[in-house]
């Protein structure tokens, strides 16, 4: 076992008797009555059994990819990369936040499920080039601002990016937002909850419900924590039914009152970034949720709920539209549901069999969602690999519609299930912009300054024509999949006389130069079409 | 090159909106739009410079907290510790009196420009933030409706000049109320974010950089993902920000507004009606109302917050000689339980008052007071006014629309406006 990779906050306590066996069976939905042993149990404890889950997300047949070359519009560039090059450029975007072209080129080399392999055992890549870069920042992660630059640059720069794209989808789904979390000096929540998420990705939806069910800022942000024995509050009870398990439809407000009694004796400890469960404050009553009687408590509740019946339809189907396209049939989400049941709610296997399934490598998946504003920021910083702090980048989601820390409320961004929503004429223009400032040097002092090095692009890579520039790009930036006539209308930019002289000039290697304006604006055309801001 | 709405119009497309909830209309792409304009004929009005201004208050306001019923015994009773107490209420007659922190609203009251509509809801309410957010904005009771009331309405003023400010939503994302299958919604938070930044070395201010983008906006398949939402999108962008930019250096509010994004928002909305870019529909959202525990600090500083800045918009309104062209509406998706819990808040409840107000509004409390003590089995008060009387009279008397049309069906009217 990897304790790298659980020196969080949130680190498992390894005693497995803790954890009741109850909550760990993946039997049907019948829950014994409460009553075991009760003492006062630390946050830590409450994950006996988690490593296991994590590390073992057992390899499941592979599905069938068939990526057709044809993609939806027309005539392709015969420069077009290779079809492999495209589904690894989709799994990369979608399993991740894009990427350099070595990057395409080293993943290509292992195949599609070998890239899958990589991404879900990410234990086994070692990331602390990433976690050095970012402690030489300093950054104080007590203050939202920096909390959002801290992740963005993880996911620009890890090795591991599967792991914090899940860690940016469960942040969508059990969510919640920093305004909420108990005042300034609490903030630091968001980063526990943060790294129990991500320490958690690919675990049991068990003991994420766990997890998440005793995480402080949760506890802060749904009211549990002053939710009291002889004074249940029910906030935390609906909104992990309605938004978190089974959907609007499964439970009535009985269940809302029963299940906020028995979820009752979490409480965080202070200001501090720990909880703790307090026995002789729960409500030791006989309660009814969801059928099932007894004297229940959180581990019932949660034991009720992953076993429910609507519980794998319902997560499943959040996966697969975040992952691969919305509204997908129930025989689509069949084999996820399957795989739910059949590996005891294990969450890295749920995603591998979702990223081999023939559906996630469709033409209906390429290009079938909008890049949200997290992966439009965090994925272009990546895949230029912009030699920079990001400092800029939080308000940049924010303007784009999306600051990490703070949904706009405990349903999450309304763009992950619906990604249309994330474009409007402000938020489009936002992206355009954040090419812009990547791009153009906006500092007068030092003329000189750059985020991305272009000549030095144009050096290394022998690029000796404006076509080549335009192909070098798309390669990574578009896979390649452009049309013959818009590649042409880029290039003709590129190519487009200047009115009047500019001093900075890019000069190709086949010895022409041309003025840097209309360098890197035929790169932020390129990174403002249609077709890069789908995902 | 400009290419405006009507260009799309008169090439057969139907202009697609960014904040449509169904993503089946987007793969339908195009449709006629003759039938657009047929369609939108049947609420299209006179010619009129009316403008309704909505406010959402996220999260489910406390109703009884906002519009207090002080002498009603189980009000205090129910509320040992959140009641607020007669000598604090802002008297508005015998029975009802305003939050301490609406004292800029209770002088609109004073001057006879302010309504409250009493026990708005609907029937069978889930309890949901999301069900019921859904509802209010897209009149499907079920929470499976697409299109958004506002939405309809702006898409039947489709206009020969293509106007990118019939409507305007401050804030990141366009509110589900107001998407419709055929009218952009400009979004935005303030006016020096909405414009597109040149590259500073370009001397031509960006120009032609914009003409090639935009060209690759027109010339991206009509077939392809998403095509009339980006093409919309850019279109109306790059109108917008021009003209906004342009209203920008015409524009000096009048009075001070409160600092912070619902201040800031109420502002950029004013401009639009000074300026006189055609607004009819403005919206902006102040949330942070779900108060499960510790309501009081939180309700009072949200109560400060809409009343300061309702009460600046309506001032800048009146001393730019607009207040008289301009109704507000609030609304939230559900009042709170009667009843306060163990965490000094409030749970999910049902029917709650909602404001109207502005020059033209009639003062006084309409609908009827629902009954602190024939509440339902969870405790919450039984609505007693239809949310959509409220809309059909603000879209008959006000917005000149039929509000069958709109709101697909008759539901009364109540009297805070003339009969128009």
């Amino acid at each position: 076992m990897n304790k790298d990779m659980y020196n969080q906050p949130t680190e498992p306590w390894y005693d497995d008797d803790i954890t009741d066996k109850r909550v760990r069976g993946a039997g049907g939905a019948s829950a014994p009555p409460g009553g075991g042993a009760q003492r006062n149990m630390s946050r830590r404890k409450l994950f006996g059994v988690a490593a296991a889950g994590v590390a073992g997300a057992a390899v499941l047949t592979a599905g069938g990819m068939a990526f057709t070359s044809e993609m939806q519009h027309g005539t392709w560039n015969p420069l077009a990369s290779s079809a492999t090059n495209v589904q690894i450029g989709h799994l990369l975007r979608r399993a991740g936040f894009g990427a350099t072209p070595q990057e395409i080129s080293s993943y290509a080399s292992l195949g599609f499920s070998g890239v899958v392999d990589r991404l879900l055992n990410y234990q086994q890549v070692p990331d602390d080039a990433m976690e050095s870069r970012l402690k030489a920042l300093n950054l104080d992660l007590n203050k939202p601002q920096n909390q959002q630059q801290w992740w963005l640059l993880r996911m620009a720069w890890t090795q591991r990016p599967l792991l914090e794209k899940m860690t940016l989808f469960w942040h969508g789904v059990l969510t919640s937002s920093y305004h909420k979390v108990g005042g300034k000096n609490a903030y630091g929540r968001m980063i526990t909850q943060n790294n129990f998420l991500r320490a958690h990705a690919f675990d049991t939806f068990d003991n994420i419900m766990l997890g998440i069910t005793a995480d402080p800022a949760m506890l802060v942000y749904l009211d549990l924590t002053r939710s009291r024995k002889t004074a249940p509050n029910e906030n935390y009870a609906r909104e992990m039914m309605e938004l978190f398990t089974l959907g609007l439809g499964h439970y009535t407000q009985q269940d809302v009152y029963q299940g906020a009694a028995a979820l009752t004796g979490w409480h965080v400890v202070g200001q501090t970034t720990q909880s703790h469960y307090l026995p002789f404050d729960h409500n030791d009553l006989t309660k009814t949720f969801l059928g099932h009687t007894g004297n229940l408590d959180y581990k019932d509740v949660i034991n009720i709920l992953v076993n429910h019946p609507a519980t794998p339809w319902f997560i499943c189907r959040k996966l697969f539209t975040f992952f691969t396209y919305e509204n997908p049939s129930n025989e689509e989400l069949t084999p996820l549901v399957d795989t739910y049941v059949k590996s005891g709610h294990n969450m890295g296997a749920v995603m591998r069999t979702l990223l081999l399934s023939p559906q996630f490598s469709s033409t209906k998946a390429y290009r079938s969602r909008l890049k949200s504003p997290t992966e439009f920021v965090a994925g272009a910083y990546r895949a230029l690999n912009v030699q920079g702090n990001g400092k800029a980048l939080p308000v940049m989601t924010t303007l784009m519609g999306q600051t990490l820390f703070d949904p706009p409320n405990v349903a999450g961004w309304p763009g992950d299930k619906v990604s249309a929503l994330w474009l409007n004429s402000g938020t489009w223009m936002t992206r355009l912009n954040y090419i812009d400032l990547l791009l153009s040097n906006r500092n007068p002092r030092n003329p000189t300054y750059a985020l991305i090095d272009l000549q030095g692009i144009v050096n290394a890579n022998h690029i000796d024509t404006p076509e080549h520039f335009v192909d070098y790009f798309a390669s990574f930036l578009l896979d390649g999949q452009i049309s013959t006539d818009r590649h042409a209308q880029l290039v003709a930019y590129f190519n487009q006389q200047e009115s009047g002289m500019v001093v900075q000039r890019i000069t190709l290697t086949n010895g022409k130069s041309y003025p840097i304006n209309r360098v890197r604006g035929t790169l932020y055309l390129l990174m403002a079409t249609p077709e890069y801001q789908l995902n | 090159m400009k290419l405006s709405r009507r260009a799309m119009i008169k090439d057969g497309m139907l202009v697609v909106s960014a904040g449509m909830v169904m993503p089946a209309i987007f793969s339908r792409g195009v449709a006629s739009a003759k039938a657009l304009s047929q369609e939108g004929a049947h609420f299209s009005q006179a010619a009129s410079d009316h403008t309704l201004i909505v406010i959402q208050l996220a999260g489910g306001n406390d109703g009884l907290n906002t519009v207090v019923p002080y002498t009603d015994a189980l009000y205090n009773k129910m509320r040992p510790t959140l009641a607020i107490p007669e000598n604090k209420v802002l008297t508005l007659d015998s029975r009802l009196g305003f939050h301490p922190n609406l004292a800029p609203l209770k002088k609109i009251w004073d001057e006879g420009h302010l309504a409250v509509v009493e026990g708005v809801g609907y029937p069978n309410q889930s309890l949901s933030h999301f069900q019921a957010m859904d509802i209010w904005q897209t009149l499907d009771l079920n929470g499976n409706g697409s299109q958004g009331w506002l939405g309809k309405l702006v898409s039947g003023m489709v206009d020969k000049d293509g106007h990118p400010f019939k409507s305007l939503d401050i804030g990141v994302q366009t509110a589900p109320a107001l998407t419709s299958i055929n009218a952009q919604v400009p979004t935005l938070i303030n006016v020096p974010s909405y414009r597109i930044a040149p590259d500073p070395l370009d001397r031509d201010g960006g120009n032609v950089r914009l003409s090639a983008l935009m060209k690759l906006y027109n010339s991206y398949p009509h077939t392809a993902p998403y095509a009339a939402l980006l093409d919309t999108t850019a279109l109306n962008a790059q109108d917008g920000s021009t003209q906004l930019h342009a209203a920008d250096t015409a524009y000096q509010a009048a009075v001070t507004y409160p600092t912070g994004a619902f201040g800031d928002g109420l502002k950029v909305l004013a401009e639009s009606i000074v300026a006189g870019l055609g607004l009819r529909v403005g919206y902006v959202t102040l949330g942070g109302f779900d108060t499960h525990a510790n309501e009081q600090t939180v309700h009072d500083q949200l109560m400060q917050t809409l009343a300061d800045g309702v009460s600046a918009f309506y001032n800048d309104l009146v001393q730019h000689g607009k207040a008289d062209n301009v109704v507000i509406m609030t609304w939230s998706e559900f009042g709170r339980r009667v009843e306060e819990n163990g965490s000094q808040g409030t749970d999910h409840g049902t029917a709650a008052p909602m404001f109207v107000l502005g020059n033209p509004v009639n003062k006084g409390i309409f609908g009827e007071p629902p009954s602190l003590s024939n509440l339902d089995n969870a405790g919450n008060m039984k609505y007693t006014t239809d949310f959509r009387s409220v809309y059909a009279t603000v879209l008959d008397r006000w917005m000149g629309a039929a509000s069958k049309d709109v709101l697909g069906g008759s539901f009364g009217s109540q009297n805070f406006l003339p009969q128009s």
